[in-house]
């Protein structure tokens, strides 16, 4: 298991006032690991935890680094990677499987500019446009099936979703993170 | 204060059990063994294998055991069919998701798992496998390997990491089927504030933990005849290596283990006890001349590799305060691959040192480039390249390693005549020996400090303030008219305690020995399985027990060591001592991401 140093060099953490400040007001109450972590997810500018931000945290709360991590990796609330402006998650279930969830997949990996990363089968997915503009995701299941397949874009479901329905929810999106 | 008792029911038999006390224990003491993997007696009580159900009346389900405490009244029942089919039911879904590759696993034969799965009968596992993708190995470790796809998520490993030795490099990370053990950002222990310790290794209940095992690359030196390859064996290996070939717990086996290297086909059989004598001499001198001048003191020993990474990462302000000088095995490599070899008129690129230790945390060690001194003494004299390098440790096995190399090699351990260490570096005293039980260093250093201080030799050498396995021991004693006040401590969280004393400058002793491992090297993360406090104890009374039979028990009285100073070193703490025996230590980041 090799870790790639290069991609998360700890960047120069110019929020580190401000996460001063979210510490000192969480300081020694209940719940203090997880509402620092989450109002500094909140406060960053890509709604992601960094590892230079987590290793700020634990160092200033005295919490174990892999204490940190461990809370971070529980709770979906947070990520650990960039996101997007906007977040498009389509469901893998099999009912929306069945129903052409994969197609309207390639198509978004078609159509957005994800770099070097791209789908892999069997994985879940998490990725974001080089541009910051659009993350996409999978899950599970929605528990929507009857409505398969199933796309949330920004906390709005779209039932039987179509590429046609897609291509105009992207432009909707203005355009950005487009290829 | 005593104990409630209660009257409980097991089976059908009523007895008595202490109040609070939970159902494992409670039947432990009538003679009942429950099985338990993820259970480990006031550390982990997570509840989480479900392996331990027993059916006490009036409950609607079957209970876990190690997390059900005693209470009066209680009829318990362990060994009912409707147990039995659960427990198996337990097991089977367990090992669903198991790689089931037992010939070939570390763990093969001391696995909890496989004993477990074998005395409950399981045969054929009735569900299929849930996890859809493997986890991948994490061999960033010099020292331990991790397969999280052996890993039963028992907790053991995370409960002794963070609790016992306050290091958590490990926790638990993601959830479901995604749940395992892991580092900060799975950057894996070889890059973590990891001290290579091997605790974890001991309690791990499966093969997901094991040492970074070397045996495949000894076997080659050893089928190689151009080399001459000189095996160095630790102190605490005597006092634990029959427990394996069927000796009981606690019977030192030292004229067997020097047997069976022989015919393991190593070409010189020495023991690092030289070598801790020789440690004893350039730390008591060191340590005298840092009392004469005041000047960083406490002095804190530095034998021990998982203790001085654990410094290095946490107490990076009190590095001045460690003893320069080298641990034992590196200072037996060194002083193989130059003195030995000038004295022998052997090419020292044609040696090979392979150590046996009680340690995991020794593999890491001897990859530290700055212990490394051999070469740079070569190096001119020789006209070497750098292409030439080598270390002055080849390689390091645990004592579980040996085993198994003793075993492959069809050697009859336990008939073996038993035979001596060869000459000169397998010379050692009492003093050396006890080094592998917490206490015996400072022990050490204290029967030879007094000589040097008084001119006259310490009478009642055997020191039983620093003995034992209470977790920081502490002693005063007076030397020509000084008082000197030591403390030992074994286990990180109880050295942290020390050194946080220390860096607040509040610390009130002048010497200060540290063993990473509970227990001292005995307890090490590379001895046979399994260890507990009754072992550590019968292991410890093992070394005391041969430093007494010794002619010698002291260093200073070691005739190889001073002969070793007249030929070559000259004096302790002297310009080649300095090259060849002494290390420097740098501050470490916990996590390299
Ligand atoms: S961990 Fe135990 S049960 Fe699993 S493969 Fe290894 S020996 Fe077998
Ligand atoms: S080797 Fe020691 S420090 Fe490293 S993970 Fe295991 S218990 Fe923790
Ligand atoms: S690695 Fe071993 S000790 Fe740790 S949780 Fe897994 S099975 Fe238990
Ligand atoms: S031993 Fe009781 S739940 Fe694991």
């Amino acid at each position: 298991m090799k870790y790639s140093l290069t991609k998360h060099r700890p960047e120069k953490i110019k929020d580190r006032l401000r996460i001063d400040n979210i510490i000192s007001r969480h300081k020694d109450t209940p719940g203090e690991l997880l509402n620092i972590l989450e109002e500094t997810q909140i406060l960053s500018k890509y709604n992601y935890l960094s590892p230079a931000q987590l290793k700020y945290i634990a160092e200033k709360t005295s919490y174990p680094l892999s204490v940190v991590y461990s809370v971070t990796t529980f709770y979906s609330f947070f990520n650990l990677k960039p996101q997007g402006e906007h977040c498009i998650i389509v469901c893998r279930g099999t009912a929306c499987h069945t129903k052409g969830s994969r197609r309207i997949l390639d198509y978004l990996e078609s159509v957005l500019d994800f770099g070097d990363e791209k789908i892999n089968e069997g994985e879940k997915v998490f990725l974001t446009t080089k541009d910051k503009v659009i993350t996409i995701k999978t899950v599970a299941c929605f528990g929507q099936c009857a409505l398969a397949p199933v796309v949330e874009v920004d906390g709005i479901i779209h039932s039987r979703m179509t590429v046609e329905k897609m291509k105009k929810v992207l432009s909707a999106l203005k355009k950005k993170g487009l290829k | 204060m005593g104990k409630k008792t209660c009257n409980v029911k097991i089976n059908g038999t009523n007895c008595q059990a202490e109040e609070g006390i939970n159902l494992v224990e409670a039947c432990l003491q009538q003679g009942i063994i429950i099985p338990t993997l993820c259970y480990l007696k006031d550390l982990n009580e997570s509840g989480a294998c479900s392996v331990c159900l027993v059916e006490v009346k009036g409950a609607k389900t079957l209970l876990r055991a190690c997390v059900t405490k005693v209470r009066d009244g209680m009829e318990i029942y362990t060994d009912t069919e409707r147990i039995r089919r659960a427990r198996k039911v337990v097991v089977e879904l367990i090992l669903a998701n198991h790689p089931k590759d037992c010939l070939g696993c570390e763990k093969n034969q001391n696995c909890d798992l496989q004993r477990i799965a074998y005395e409950l009968g399981i045969e054929n596992i009735r569900y299929p496998k849930t996890r859809q993708k493997d986890f991948s190995i994490d061999n960033s470790s010099p020292s331990i390997i991790r397969d999280p796809n052996k890993c039963i998520l028992c907790g053991r490993c995370i409960e002794v990491c963070s609790k016992i030795q306050e290091v958590n490099a490990i926790d638990f990370i993601k959830r479901g089927h995604a749940m395992q053990v892991s580092t900060f950002f799975d950057g894996g222990l070889g890059n973590s504030e990891c001290t290579n310790c091997g605790q974890c290794v001991l309690v791990c209940p499966t093969g997901a933990l094991a040492e970074n095992n070397s045996i495949g690359e000894v076997w080659r030196v050893l089928d190689d005849k151009e080399q001459i390859v000189i095996v160095q064996t630790a102190p605490a290996i005597r006092a634990a290596i029959g427990e394996a070939f069927g000796f009981n717990t606690g019977v030192p086996t030292t004229g067997k283990l020097a047997a069976s290297l022989r015919r393991l086909g190593f070409s010189k059989i020495f023991d690092t006890q030289f070598a801790a004598d020789l440690t004893i001499i350039e730390e008591g001198s060191e340590f005298l001349t840092r009392l004469k001048n005041n000047d960083k003191i406490p002095t804190i020993t530095s034998c021990s590799p998982g203790w001085i990474k654990f410094g290095e990462t946490f107490f990076p302000g009190i590095l001045d305060n460690i003893s320069t000088c080298k641990s034992p095995q590196q200072m037996f490599g060194a002083i193989a691959k130059t003195y030995y070899a000038q004295k022998m008129n052997i090419d020292p690129r044609k040696i090979k040192i392979i150590s046996v230790m009680p340690c995991t945390a020794k593999k890491f060690e001897a990859l530290r480039p700055e212990i490394n001194s051999a070469f740079s003494f070569w190096k001119d004299k020789l006209a070497l390249s750098k292409k030439e390098y080598f270390p002055d440790v080849d390689y390091v096995l645990t004592t579980r390693e040996l085993i198994r190399m003793i075993k492959e090699a069809g050697i009859d351990y336990a008939n073996l005549a038993d035979e001596g260490f060869d000459d000169p570096l397998g010379v050692s005293t009492g003093a050396a020996t006890i080094f592998g039980a917490s206490g015996g260093v400072m022990e050490a250093a204290l029967r030879s400090a007094y000589f040097y201080l008084t001119g006259t030799e310490l009478k009642d050498i055997e020191l039983n303030a620093v003995r034992g396995l209470s977790g920081i021991k502490e002693a005063s004693l007076e030397i020509a008219g000084k008082k000197i006040k030591v403390a030992v401590a074994h286990g990180l969280g109880n050295a942290r305690k020390l050194m946080q004393q220390v860096a607040r400058g509040e610390s009130p002793y002048h010497f200060i020995e540290i063993m990473a491992c509970p227990g001292g090297c005995i307890g090490g993360g590379g001895q046979p399985l399994p260890v507990n406090d009754e072992i550590r104890k019968l292991r410890i009374k093992a070394l005391y027990q041969e430093d007494r039979s010794l002619a010698y028990r002291r260093s200073h009285q070691n005739p190889a060591v001073i002969k070793l100073y007249s030929e070559f070193l000259k004096k302790p703490n002297g310009h080649l001592s300095h090259k060849l025996l002494h290390t420097h230590y740098h501050k470490r980041q916990p996590v390299k991401i």
